[in-house]
């Protein structure tokens, strides 16, 4: 009996992770970085394993997936030793990924910046939009809040975004006018 | 125009090594995997919570996160994530002291005024499901297949749940409220009322028997309860035989209103039991069962609430301080660790050592070995005294700058533990101001901090840290001072905040503060040149969250917001080497939680700065 239970556990299990190992992972990714990623969605399947007779409907199981991933990287990561580490590590990551020096890539570096200048849970909600690309109910399962909540936040997030945004631009501009005609 | 988000996605484009994550799953999986009877156990009880759901329609709130993951602890904030060694599990409304039970590796959570009850998976670290208990129930215990509440309702009374069914299916009067302690012990549960009386209450929730006593807790196999007449502790055995031991010289029995033990704790070669001014422990003393011998052990604060045996220590709570403490039952050296909140009730489970807080309220899972933040060495500290107080940690013969931390009032000084540990780890003197009950003006506090640091010999020049309502005190003892080297004011208040809440809100809404007169505050100097940086708290989190705007409405909640600002203004004014920062993110006068690291940060500026 056993045998077949766990076998019919582990085919579950292995449909599961081909679904989502994808997903999981670039959530990981964008949250702590390379190093890391991995231990973290490995971690995230393992708590799967184990609730995978309490598995979500199938279409809510990514956003059931990236709540436990929310949870385990800001409960376990963060808690235990590594997040100034990991931190650091993301910023390095990040100032990597700016291109060069042109406008464009100016911009590139200072939507980094507003970005992370946001509230932690105005950032996680542009995250998860844009990046993670979740829809407003699957974002409203990850956090834990309603739909209609979801719709409010995301909506103030962005304003709050763009006038960061802006801001930096406009000191970024003076500095520039000042620097030219010094 | 913004480019889109996506644009700088870290993970676009990153080829993902599938084989390599699939082999760190099956290490995780197959190595660590649990047993089959724990997986057959697991999925017993998911069963049987589902059968619940189903049968019995409960009040049953699924799992968190929804309400209980969200408040003012959200990760990314500076304060309780961060501390090396504590995972913030659970955030709570409120935590409390014995209100929490182990089965297990569940632990199970009743918040009393929210009337909530939550059963927690130790190992996951969540919340499994949350049952509304119709009752005000300050006490759990584990036993026979049941959970039993203990509820203040009706006089006093004991609620059996049963887990299987999500259901409370009976209520036992226990003549009196409960108080003390309870405990499963044999086949039974063990209760005390406020009468004196010491239940004996079956599985079946029958009355089998009862004696004179007050229940302190377990050790070495046996109840431990006291004599309420005599203060005598005797040892009880599961069919109620009486005395085999006894601890005759806790001779100030008088629990009620006096001195007396508080609870007791096998640890090591010992019974320890905790004694102090009735209703929280200050001290240890010991009883060995082998020898019977009696001792003092160890002086430890004021505001003891719990204590249990984990990993070879005995781990002891503070409130008061903001502290776990882990001593050594041999040789009886003290350990303190800032806790981000008020720290509570103490459980072992999965494990792991547990703590419930409260205010703000979460239940953290302590892993000492992770390099926990710890109080440097005491170097004043009058608690004799209380709660007239002032407490110093840092190095010895340390020549200053010293920093001076002054409470919010409402809040009280232990909510600095967490920032005087970490000021400490930089090497400096550190001193927590007390308060003065009943007398709390800021005159008072001003001059009783002079008296303090005379007293103790504090070298100057200092560095004065006010929170809350403690920045008037700290302007009081400012005033026409040179020994100063900077200040820093934590989501200062401003002056007359009180008087304009009354008019505001009406008269009495809100705790009273000690304030000071507009008169008298602008009677006072400015601070020169002298370095200041003012943090306030985030006005989009407070003032004018959603919840703040919902219940004071848009017109009352802005108007409170622009009094806060201007006050904020005002305190940026006094020094021309000022700066003002917002701890985004910061919940309702939580900085000191919240962005402890924002606190350190300016304080060690402030000092570069001078």
């Amino acid at each position: 009996m056993e045998p077949e239970g766990l076998d019919r556990r582990q085919d579950s299990f292995d449909a599961f992770f081909e679904s989502h190992y994808d997903s999981v992972y670039r959530y990981c990714l964008r949250r702590l970085g390379a190093a890391d990623a991995e231990d973290a969605a490995a971690e995230v399947f393992a708590v799967a394993w184990r609730r995978i007779d309490k598995m979500p409907a199938p279409q809510v199981e990514r956003a059931w997936l990236l709540g436990v991933a929310y949870r385990v990287i800001g409960n376990h990561f963060r808690g235990r030793m590594r997040w100034a580490r990991l931190v650091g590590r993301l910023e390095f990551a990040t100032s990597r990924a700016d291109p060069g020096d042109s406008a464009v890539d100016g911009d590139f570096r200072l939507l980094h910046l507003a970005l992370q200048g946001l509230r932690p849970a105005d950032r996680e909600l542009l995250r998860l939009a844009s990046w993670d690309g979740l829809t407003r109910r699957e974002i409203a399962e990850v956090m834990g809040i309603n739909v209609n909540a979801v719709d409010q936040r995301l909506f103030r997030a962005r304003a709050r975004m763009k006038d960061r945004f802006e801001r930096l631009r406009e000191d970024e501009l003076r500095v520039g006018t000042k620097e030219a005609s010094a | 125009m913004i480019e889109p988000l996506e644009r700088i996605d870290p993970a676009a484009g990153v080829v993902i090594d599938k084989a390599s994550l699939r082999a760190r799953v099956e290490e995780r999986v197959h190595g660590t995997s649990p047993t089959p009877s724990r997986v057959g156990r697991r999925r017993l009880v998911a069963a049987l919570a589902s059968t619940a759901v189903v049968a019995a329609g409960l009040l049953v709130l699924q799992p968190s996160p929804p309400v209980d993951a969200l408040p003012l602890l959200t990760p990314g904030f500076g304060g309780l994530g961060d501390l090396p060694g504590i995972d913030t599990v659970v955030t709570l409304e409120m935590g409390g002291v014995k209100t929490m039970a182990v089965d297990a590796d569940t632990i199970w959570v009743m918040e009393a005024r929210q009337r909530r009850l939550h059963r927690v998976d130790a190992e996951l670290g969540e919340i499994e499901t949350t049952y509304r208990i119709d009752a005000y129930v300050e006490g759990v215990v584990v036993g026979g297949d049941y959970l039993w509440l203990l509820s203040y309702d009706s006089g006093g009374e004991v609620l059996r749940f049963e887990p299987s069914s999500g259901r409370v299916d009976k209520r036992i009067p226990l003549g009196g409220e409960p108080r003390h302690g309870a405990a499963w012990f044999g086949d039974n549960l063990w209760v005390s009322n406020d009468q004196g009386q010491l239940m004996q209450i079956s599985s079946s929730g029958e009355i089998v028997g009862t004696v004179t006593g007050e229940l302190k807790g377990e050790g070495f196999g046996y109840l431990w309860a006291n004599d309420p007449a005599t203060g005598i502790i005797s040892s009880l055995s599961a069919d109620g035989t009486r005395g085999e031991f006894e601890i005759p010289t806790v001779t100030r029995g008088e629990t009620a209103d006096g001195w007396g033990v508080r609870s007791v704790a096998e640890g090591g070669p010992s019974l320890f039991l905790m004694d102090g001014y009735y209703p929280f422990g200050t001290n240890l003393s010991t009883f060995d069962p082998a020898t019977g011998e009696f001792r003092s052990f160890v002086s430890l604060t004021f505001g003891l609430l719990d204590m249990v045996s984990y990993d070879g220590a005995l781990w002891v709570t503070s409130h008061t301080d903001h502290v776990l403490m882990r001593v050594d039952p041999t040789t009886g050296q003290v350990r303190r660790y800032p806790m981000p909140g008020k720290p509570g009730g103490l459980v072992v489970a999965d494990g792991s050592l547990w703590v419930s807080l409260y205010h703000p309220g979460a239940l953290v899972r302590v892993d000492p070995a992770a390099g926990m933040l710890e109080m440097g060495p005491i170097v004043a500290d009058d608690w004799n005294r209380y709660p007239h107080r002032l407490v110093c940690t840092g190095p010895e013969g340390t020549t200053g700058p010293t920093v001076i931390l002054e409470p919010y009032d409402w809040i009280d000084y232990g909510s600095w533990s967490v920032v005087q540990a970490r000021l400490t780890e930089e090497g400096y003197l550190v001193c927590v101001n007390g308060y003065v009950e009943g007398e709390a003006s800021p005159q008072v506090r001003a001059a009783d901090l002079e008296d303090a640091l005379t007293a103790y010999g504090i070298p100057m020049p200092y560095v004065l840290v006010a929170s809350g309502d403690g920045v008037h005190p700290l302007r009081l003892f400012a005033e026409d001072r040179s020994d100063l080297a900077g200040v820093v004011l934590v989501d200062p208040m401003p002056v007359g905040f009180g008087s304009f809440l009354d008019a505001t809100l009406g008269e009495g809404g809100h705790p009273v503060w000690a304030d000071i007169s507009p008169d008298v505050s602008n009677s006072l100097d400015g601070l020169g040149n002298l370095p200041l940086t003012v943090i306030g708290q985030d006005p989009q989190a407070v003032f004018l969250s959603e919840r703040a705007l919902e219940g004071l409405g848009e017109e009352k909640a802005q108007a409170i917001n622009a009094y806060w600002q201007e006050g904020l203004a005002v305190y940026s004014h006094l020094s021309i080497d000022a700066t003002s920062v917002i701890a985004e993110g910061t919940g309702m006068h939580m900085v000191i939680w919240d962005r402890p690291d924002l606190v350190v940060r300016s304080v060690l500026e402030v000092i570069a700065r001078g």
